[in-house]
């Protein structure tokens, strides 16, 4: 079992894993969000991605995740259970991060500058919105990211 | 969620999900009265506008169809139930964020069990859901679990079974003894998302072996 | 007089077969007094970007034996870093780190338990239940020159399951090995066994 995004693999990674510690706190995360108007991981971010763009925005994606919502979200994890979930989701999202290998030839321009457009709609939403609350919501709608996740998964 | 407790008049306002089925359901509290009266709205995730559900505004009982409402499978939504006491005490009450894909269950597949005199042959009918795809079309559950499988035991005296395990839809267990009762249950199993059914059972008896008489 | 610090375990190791990974230690020896021990472990991701966040183990806080079941810590394939303390009443000692970050693919994974029966001209396998992230692969074949081997993919372990209905007079031998998807290694394979129709279960 792996995930296939475009030329990029990988392995070790068990998707139902991943949905069972997000399911065990996804309620209690979303009932922290209370902007149900505004969702950041929309349509046009993630909708008809080419499979020679996923491996572009899903590291960009894992990135952002690692380096700016998992940190922030930590420090307000006090809860025993949350914190056993996040570092199983944390730990995975880097598990797959460094296997990717995004290839870099110059053909590849237009399909990194798709991706990296549908990166930053998913970016701007989320400095639009304050810190604590964007945080919260962009750690509740993992499970979206995970739905798109599962397309590109193979056992 | 509102500030004020108004869980004497409403409470676990939630969604029941099976086979894509999406019904929204909620109980009274302890001070509802036969006449008080619910409405329901909804709306998906990230959308500004709630919309009432047509049939279900002003309603005394307490369950409410919104498989329509809810039918795109990519999408995330809220429910939310008002309820109006006699005495004109109202309360308003949300779901936790909704989504077919992670909460609906599966049902027993659809199985015909053919015995024969050394085997049992059983074909797994689709499962057609209330989702439709984009030309309009009416899709299956193997149309939208792509890593949907099912699995098939026939018990054999208790000790042992056999396993036949696929995604397409004809298996045949041979090797049988002829005029012989068998248990057979056949599973659908969506391992990534951690989904399986309730087994289909089908008790079956092979046919006697007439071949020398 | 002067307190006497609490000494930290010391030779910390983890022994880790088919994704069971126990951490060892030698125990702190205090003569009259029972000494308790914590465990706590931090992924790559804390290592990295929380550094100071250690999450205490699922099983493992204030027990009395010198090992731990972290199987439950361990969720992903990346390295993990183990500490532990001991606790004397209102004492505690220093934490004691593993010296090398454990790595769940690095899982020692050995060939499957299983057992042959008949049941007239069926034959029929039991392979040891390791839990739900092994996969059995498991090939047979008619002893005879120039046999096909026929391999069957079996999802748990645990359930007598019928492998092949037998031709009369034949003997058929068999042998298993483990797939563990979450790693994606597999173990050797086992020790092949034969089974003849009408005799007893023969060694190669």
């Amino acid at each position: 079992q792996e995930f296939r995004f475009g030329s990029c693999r990988a392995k070790g990674v068990d998707l139902q894993e991943l949905w069972e510690a997000f399911w065990a706190v996804k309620d209690a995360v979303q009932a922290q969000d209370n902007i149900t108007s505004a969702r950041l991981l929309r349509r046009e971010v993630l909708q008809d991605v080419s499979d020679a763009e996923s491996c572009h925005l899903i590291q960009a994606l894992l990135k952002f995740y690692l380096n700016t919502v998992f940190k922030h979200y930590y420090k307000r994890t006090v809860e025993f259970r949350t914190l056993k979930s996040f570092s199983t989701l944390a730990n995975n999202f880097i598990a797959i991060k460094s296997q990717l290998r995004p290839s870099q030839e110059n053909e590849m321009f237009p399909v990194t500058e798709r991706a990296r457009g549908r990166f930053l709609l998913f970016q701007r939403a989320f400095r639009r919105l304050d810190r604590e609350a964007a945080v919260t919501k962009a750690f509740g709608e993992v499970d979206i990211l995970l739905t798109w996740m599962e397309r590109f998964y193979r056992l | 969620h509102l500030a004020q407790d108004t869980s004497d008049l409403l409470q676990h306002v939630k969604f029941q999900s099976s086979n894509f089925e999406n019904i929204l359901t909620w109980d009274g509290g302890p001070e509802s009265t036969p006449d008080t009266v619910y409405s329901v709205e909804y709306k998906t995730y990230g959308e500004r506008e709630w919309l009432a559900k047509e049939g279900c505004q002003r309603i005394p009982r307490r369950s409410c169809n919104l498989t329509v409402e809810t039918g795109n499978i990519t999408e995330f939504y809220y429910a939310r139930v008002t309820a109006v006491s006699s005495g004109g005490r109202s309360a308003t009450k949300m779901t936790d964020r909704f989504s077919s894909l992670q909460h609906t269950t599966i049902k027993p597949p659809d199985v015909t069990c053919i015995p024969k005199v050394r085997s049992i042959q059983m074909i797994v009918h689709p499962t057609p859901i209330p989702v439709h795809a984009g030309d309009g079309h009416q899709l299956t559950l193997e149309d939208v679990f792509h890593d949907l499988f099912y699995r098939l035991e026939l018990h054999i005296n208790h000790t042992y079974q056999m396993h036949l395990e696929g995604k397409q839809r004809e298996y045949e267990f041979f090797g049988l003894t002829p005029d012989t009762e068998f248990l057979g249950t056949i599973t659908i199993f969506i391992p990534t998302w951690s989904k399986e059914s309730a087994p289909y059972v089908c008790r079956v008896k092979t046919l006697p072996d007439r071949t020398w008489t | 007089g002067a307190v006497a610090i609490l000494p930290a375990p010391q030779n910390l190791s983890v022994h880790s077969t088919n994704m069971k990974h126990l951490l060892i230690w030698s125990p702190v020896i205090i003569p009259g007094e029972t000494v308790y021990y914590s465990v706590e472990y931090q992924g790559e991701y804390e290592s990295l970007y929380t550094s100071h966040v250690w999450i205490p183990s699922s099983w493992c806080s204030l027990m009395e034996e010198p090992e731990c079941d972290v199987t439950d810590d361990i969720t992903a394939t990346v390295p993990y870093n183990l500490r532990v303390r001991a606790t004397l009443g209102s004492q505690s000692s220093a934490w004691s780190t593993l010296t090398q970050p454990f790595n769940r693919n690095s899982t020692i994974l050995t060939p499957p338990g299983m057992e042959l029966t008949k049941d007239g001209f069926h034959l029929v396998i039991e392979l040891e239940d390791l839990g739900p992230q092994f996969e059995f692969l498991v090939a047979y074949w008619k002893r005879e020159a120039g046999a096909k081997e026929h391999v069957k993919t079996v999802s748990s372990g645990g359930i007598p399951l019928h492998l092949v209905t037998m031709e009369p007079g034949a003997a058929y031998c068999v042998k298993a090995q483990t797939f563990v998807k979450a790693i994606g290694r597999h173990s050797a394979f086992s020790q092949a066994e034969c089974v003849e129709v009408q005799g007893e279960v023969l060694p190669l």
